[in-house]
């Protein structure tokens, strides 16, 4: 009997266990689960999962990465990214009206911000990919060689969410536009995971924030 | 917990209201549920209080940022910027996965260059932000304004605002009573000269008694300590109750102790006066938009006010038609 953990949540497949209270006998074997079978916590892919045991083995050299962190080289939406960021640290300063500057200046940087030429879902693909195959292990490697805590911190919620979002980008392709019927999509507001279904999670699979930090996202699809 | 001060999260916030028994300055007190930071002397007395803790007391002054290598931050800012051009992607797509990626990548670029060293705003990274954003050269509709505000706001940090704000205050009611003090020991100066038939000596007196005067009202008016009638008059029959109640009975006592017979008198006439002074303010405030014309008689020994002229004080019993007329 083996066990499968979910490459975005943490959650753990137990064969020998099965999960009783959602129909699947203990004993079920991970190749009899339906192929459609999604993590109960995060809603991460079956193909999301990996053999316990089996990941660290094929851990490879993180690649080098050597982009400028000069903020005189950063594109408009960069810095608005980095204003809105501001502003949440004057809201957690109870400084309102400065919180408001920083937005006006996001915005302004938002709406400066050239639009994708021919936006295209398999450019996105291949982003999130070079993320997780190399963005996060050269971006992990040096953190943990500075031993910067809180840099760690937020690379393993992001590379958690990125995983999500490839496990949703592929499930997309494979049951197009029907998976979002009469369902709802959420994000979390403090971490950025994504969760389809009726309701958001009481927890966050991911950054652990109860249910009411979810937003919903509104619109036709 | 000096150098903190309470802010309050009316989110959380079950209006149980213990903050507004707690808190020794009335900070606590407003409609719109900001805390006064003005008020706030930082005790924490209310963030101890309050069932719900929605009171958090938060330093006026941050730490400095926590510094960062440089490969760490150029390691974050390639994924800031892959995650910003994701971003980018997913806007010019359609569907709600996709505004959710849109957000979703948002949210984690703002997570990562705040660990790449954009912790807090008053950092100095962040200034450097601010002053880069200014020096270029901005096409229009860029709110420099905006920008500039920030800049300057976070460079005199709000802890000196208020800092000497408050200290001002504290110097405008010191040098308030300073004058106040000059003016009366200036006019008791005067008679003096007066009775001695130093004429001379007695005007300059009574011209720099007048002169504070000037002075200690123009103090007390920018300190902003004068209210509306309505709330002046409270303040009077504050001020006049604390007098008879508290202040002159310790003296009244300490003065027979010491067998000071002259302090004794003058504490018991002031003393029993006041009293008068409360309820008379008490009785203005009642009738406070009568326009019916009152008249106020002072005895000018002991400083009773009666609104008639009685046949004799009944304070010190001097004769009634020594009394004064407003």
């Amino acid at each position: 009997m083996a066990k499968y953990v979910c490459s975005v949540c943490g959650y753990v497949y137990d064969e020998a266990k099965g999960i009783p209270e959602a129909g699947i006998a203990p004993g079920t074997k991970w190749e009899e689960l339906p192929e459609d079978w999604a993590c109960p916590l995060c809603g991460a892919a079956k193909s999301d999962f990996s053999k316990s045991g089996e990941v660290s083995s094929e851990r490879k050299p993180a690649p080098v990465i050597n982009e400028s962190a000069d903020i005189k080289e950063m594109s408009p939406l960069e810095v608005s990214a980095l204003c809105t960021n501001l502003a949440r640290g004057c809201e957690k300063q109870y400084k309102p009206y400065e919180a408001a500057r920083f937005i006006e200046l996001a915005e302004y940087f938002k709406s400066a911000s050239a639009p994708a030429v021919k936006p295209d879902v398999g450019e996105l693909a291949s982003l999130i990919e070079k993320d997780i195959e190399e963005g996060f292990p050269s971006a992990n490697a040096a953190a943990s060689e500075a031993n910067d805590r809180g840099a760690l911190r937020a690379l393993a919620w992001s590379e958690k969410v990125t995983r999500i979002q490839k496990s949703l980008l592929t499930r997309r392709q494979k049951e197009g536009d029907a998976m979002f019927n009469n369902t709802g999509v959420y994000v979390c507001t403090i971490c950025g995971f994504i969760y389809i279904g009726d309701a958001p999670p009481k927890t966050c699979p991911v950054c652990k924030v109860p249910d009411w930090k979810f937003d919903k996202i509104e619109g036709r699809d | 917990m000096a150098g903190k001060y309470a802010v309050r999260n009316i989110r959380l916030c079950t209006k149980d209201c213990l903050c507004l028994y707690v808190c020794p300055t009335g900070a606590t007190d407003t409609e719109n549920s900001i805390i006064d930071v003005a008020k706030c002397t930082g005790c924490g007395d209310c963030a101890d209080a309050c069932p719900s803790g929605a009171i958090s007391m938060v330093p006026k002054e941050y730490p400095k940022q926590q510094s960062k290598t440089q490969t760490v931050k150029n390691t974050l800012n390639a994924l800031v910027k892959s995650k910003s051009k994701q971003e980018n992607i997913a806007a010019g797509l359609n569907g709600k996965l996709y505004r959710a990626i849109e957000k979703s990548n948002r949210i984690m670029t703002e997570d990562i260059i705040r660990e790449a060293g954009y912790m807090l705003p008053q950092s100095e990274n962040a200034k450097d932000f601010l002053q880069s954003l200014i020096d270029k050269n901005q096409p229009e509709g860029f709110p420099k304004a905006a920008a500039e505000e920030l800049l300057k706001t976070f460079n005199n940090s709000e802890e000196n605002n208020v800092m000497s704000e408050n200290k001002t205050l504290k110097n405008l009611m010191a040098a308030f009573t300073g004058e106040a003090e000059a003016n009366r020991k200036y006019t008791a100066y005067a008679k003096k000269a007066e009775q001695e038939g130093k004429t001379n000596a007695a005007k300059l007196f009574r011209a720099a008694a007048d002169a504070e005067t000037l002075h200690a009202l123009k103090h007390f008016e920018v300190a902003g300590k004068i209210g509306s009638t309505a709330d002046n008059l409270k303040d009077g029959v504050a001020g006049e109750t604390y007098e008879y109640k508290e202040m002159y009975p310790d003296f009244v006592e300490e003065a027979k102790t010491t067998g000071n017979k002259a302090a004794l008198m003058t504490f018991t006439f002031a003393m029993k006066a006041e009293e008068v002074h409360a309820g008379l303010y008490q009785d203005a405030l009642d009738n406070i938009d009568k326009t019916e014309e009152v008249f106020y008689y002072l005895c000018p020994v002991c400083g009773n006010i009666e609104k008639f002229r009685p046949e004799k004080c009944s304070i010190c019993g001097v004769s009634g038609e020594k009394f004064i007329k407003y």
